[in-house]
């Protein structure tokens, strides 16, 4: 079985890589992996190597103090060891998904029926899962504050049994609930719950006691050492040896004392590896355990769209742009469940609450009134920058819809505007509401300024909000035009490096053409306020940003006049391109 | 012509899906497009419906071509595919109104109701494509599609999913638009049905056509006399699959 699990494994990663390099082929995703490529090189090898070069020929520079270095040396054994023991606690307490028995559904119909043992089954997952585990092992090693390449790679080894034994513990503990479920082996599972809780209660009363004297930040260094005394002497030292053993590696200075740290965390392996193989009589409950809850969880995270009656019915008749908003909105209103609405309101409600914050001490207003108020204008602030990129309802998700739109007998310039009404619509009426409220409760936030400058900022911000937002709106839905295979559709995520190069390109590709908009209608916009400002006060915002909204809105009817011709040449087999 | 195909290719990357591939469909006429897999026949009818472009040649729907013309050769034609593609978040009667108002349908009311009634979906009218089963999204595509009355219409594996009573109804259907004056088109595996309903057949093989006719004028035909008369002995003689089935033990 090992030699078909090492087939599968490379067979696969093998094609994978060829499936990727072939991409490469085309212009589009090897700029995408040049661009991921030069973006790794500066921000991690470049400095990697530039630290290198600068710390060459004089002393190495330690920001921590020498005594803390040596203290954190000692003790980080301890230290690590407690944080593993507390994490198999609460997996022991919490039931969650082992990654060890996710099978995929191509694996569960292809080797369940075949003549193979569950322990053989165990063993090729336990493979199968050891790119990922490498992966996540060596990252942090580049990224590692040391120098010498010896020491990166003790430390990924390190990191990597690690990971390899917590990912077995936690599939023996799967395991162990799924018999405990069954009945089978009771008194051993129950026995190996008990000795962890007795285990957990022990550790966890000494760390209260070397906790104890702490009362201030100087008594940390105290604390510390006798956290760290905890791991050498006295009962918890023998429970926690498992977990400090595991941790020793990655302090160990030099070779010697690596290869005996190694060998001791090696040990811990094995036997987590030998008591899960043993305990495999549970193996296919637990492995429907796993489906179900994976299963459950896929149910959860869909969107749970109901039929109800927004009292908003499609005329019969009218232009086409209105009905692909009707046919959006109703997506939002009937797609949008509490769920994924608290997905957007949470970084909004964080946005708010920080730039709320931030003008109110400014302002050094305070009340109840100044907080809603300044809130308020962190959400129009929101709505306006960073709603495009939310509200999604436009081409960017309706591009998995193409085979059946491009049979529409419609204009396309006028699929490309209608696609783009709904979340326009619906962005600049939070953002009018957010800035009627701010506007309201000003007095108590900007107590400073006067009633008409008030009005007349909220009133240049409302008449720039849907410009700025359809502006971006366009931008966004040219780039699914124009790049839809680097256009994320629904939940799927293109994946590789190339990828990560098309959404760096596409990020600063939508900040450069949102400047390229904005300036034709910025410059006279300026002139008009400079002409007017004298006369006006703050009031000639008022004209400066309706010249502005008007010059951009104008460019974004045009730029969905050009998107048209190249929206009736995409092709289906660019989307269908995509991982 | 309804349906003019002239000199059409289709390349993807390396691979040519459709080659010089030429046909007319005549009003009333219901043509039979079969072959084995991979041989053009999705790509064909994709080109024809306007969702992919065609690497060269002309597809002429009613006189307008489908590049250089679109909306007007668009507003003629229904495509319906094998995968029932429908907005989640639409119910059936709104997927209806949608496609009324797209075509400027008069008289929605009436048709809605009698197409509801005709392929079974009367008390379905509010309901979700998540509720619905792979056949009732099935029919909800056909409904959209002849909800208008268009003068070509395209079918791709139209039975996939249908019960038999589903089955037995959209022959009908099809039959019947063939009778009012349609130009159709059916892609189909399943030979009997093209055998029972289409006035013609043409058989694609890597791209190309490889005979166009009726069953009885393949039939009579000199290279494949010998097969034997129905459709399927003459499409195995045809694409050289006879032999194989032969050896068959």
């Amino acid at each position: 079985m090992i030699g078909a699990s090492v087939y599968i494994i490379v067979c696969s990663a093998r094609n994978r890589i060829r499936v990727r390099l072939r991409r490469l082929k085309e212009p589009r995703y090897f700029i995408g992996g040049a661009a991921a490529i030069v973006y790794f090189y500066f921000t991690v090898f470049a400095r990697m190597w530039g630290r290198s070069r600068a710390s060459r020929g004089r002393p190495r520079s330690i920001p921590i103090p020498a005594d803390m270095l040596a203290l954190l040396q000692t003790a980080g054994p301890t230290l690590v060891g407690i944080a593993l023991l507390v994490i198999m606690a609460l997996a022991w307490l919490f039931p969650g998904d082992s990654g060890l028995l996710a099978f995929t559904p191509s694996e569960t119909d292809f080797l369940f029926p075949a003549p193979v043992s569950r322990r053989a089954l165990l063993v090729h997952r336990l493979l199968r899962s050891q790119l990922g585990l490498l992966f996540a092992a060596i990252v942090p090693a580049f990224l590692f504050p040391s120098g010498s390449a010896a020491s990166r790679v003790k430390f990924a080894v390190s990191m990597w049994l690690i990971f390899l034994t917590m990912r077995v513990h936690f599939t023996g503990i799967t395991l162990a609930r799924a018999s405990l479920a069954l009945g089978q082996g009771k008194r051993r599972q129950w026995g190996a719950l008990a000795v962890m809780l007795a285990a957990v209660a022990v550790v966890g009363g000494a760390v209260i006691r070397a906790c104890a004297g702490l009362r201030s930040a100087a008594d940390i260094p105290d604390a510390v050492e006798r956290l760290g005394a905890i791991g050498v002497s006295g009962i918890a030292s023998w429970i926690l040896w498992p977990f400090t053993a595991l941790a020793r590696p990655l302090f160990a200075e030099s070779a010697g004392a690596y290869g005996v740290a190694i060998t001791g965390a090696l040990v811990v392996f094995a036997v987590n590896l030998v008591w899960v193989l043993r305990s495999d009589e549970a193996f296919q409950d637990a492995v429907s355990d796993a489906e179900a809850r994976r299963a459950e969880k896929k149910l959860r995270d869909r969107p749970v769209v109901r039929a109800r009656s927004v009292g908003w019915q499609l005329a019969l008749s009218g232009r086409p742009e209105s009905m692909f908003a009707w046919k959006n909105a109703m997506q939002m209103l009937r797609g949008t469940t509490s769920a994924a609405a608290l997905r957007y309101i949470a970084p909004a409600v964080g946005v708010g609450v920080g730039a709320s914050s931030a003008v109110m001490a400014a302002t050094r207003a305070s009340g109840a009134a100044a907080a809603i108020g300044s809130m308020a204008l962190a959400a129009a602030a929101f709505a306006i920058v960073l709603g495009p990129q939310v509200a999604r309802s436009d081409l960017r998700e309706d591009l998995l819809h193409l085979e059946l739109l491009k049979t529409w007998p419609v204009p396309p310039a006028a699929v490309v505007r209608g696609e783009m009404l709904a979340p326009a619509m619906a962005l600049t009426l939070v953002a009018w509401s957010a800035i009627a409220c701010a506007l309201v409760l000003s007095a108590a936030a900007f107590s400073a300024a006067s009633l008409a400058s008030r009005a007349s900022i909220g009133a240049t911000i409302a008449i720039v909000a849907p410009a700025l937002i359809s502006a971006q709106l366009t931008v966004h839905n040219a780039a699914a035009i124009l790049f839809p295979a680097w256009v994320p559709l629904g939940t799927a995520r293109p994946r590789g490096l190339d990828a990560m190069g098309q959404r760096l390109i596409l990020f600063f590709g939508v900040v450069l053409a949102m400047v390229l908009m904005l300036l034709p209608g910025a410059i006279p916009a300026a002139l008009v306020w400079l002409a007017l400002h004298g006369l006006l006060g703050t009031a000639a915002f008022v004209p400066a940003a309706t010249v502005l909204a008007a010059i951009v809105l104008v460019e974004v009817f045009v730029a969905t006049e050009a998107l048209g011709p190249l929206y009736e040449r995409l092709d289906l087999t660019a989307i269908e391109k995509s991982e | 012509m309804p349906i003019a195909v002239q000199e059409l290719k289709r390349v993807y990357g390396d691979f040519t899906a459709v080659d010089g591939l030429a046909f007319d469909v005549a009003p009333g006429e219901i043509v039979g497009l079969i072959g084995p897999n991979g041989a053009g026949k999705t790509t064909t009818l994709r080109s024809l419906a306007g969702i992919l472009r065609p690497t060269s040649g002309r597809i002429l729907i009613d006189g307008h071509d489908i590049v250089s013309d679109p909306i007007e050769a668009k507003r003629r034609l229904a495509f319906m595919p094998d995968e029932p593609h429908l907005f989640e978040y639409l119910t059936v009667e709104e997927h209806l109104r949608l496609v009324a108002r797209l075509y400027g349908v008069e008289d929605f009311d009436r048709r809605c109701a009698a197409l509801l009634q005709e392929l079974e979906l009367v008390g379905k009218e509010r309901s979700l494509p998540g509720e619905l089963s792979r056949g009732m999204r099935q029919k909800v595509v056909i409904a959209c599609g002849l909800i208008r009355r268009p003068s070509v219409l395209l079918f791709d594996e139209p039975l996939t999913g249908l019960d038999p009573i589903g089955i037995r109804r959209m022959r009908e259907t099809i039959v019947a638009r063939g009778r009012d004056g349609a130009s159709v088109l059916v892609s189909s595996h399943l030979l009997h049905l093209v055998e029972e309903i289409c006035t013609r057949v043409i058989i694609m093989d890597r791209g190309r056509k490889i005979a166009d006719g009726t069953v009885a004028e393949l039939a009579s035909r000199a290279d494949l006399a010998s097969a034997g008369s129905s459709l399927e002995q003459i499409f195995l003689r045809v694409t050289g699959h006879d032999r194989d089935a032969a050896s068959q033990p």
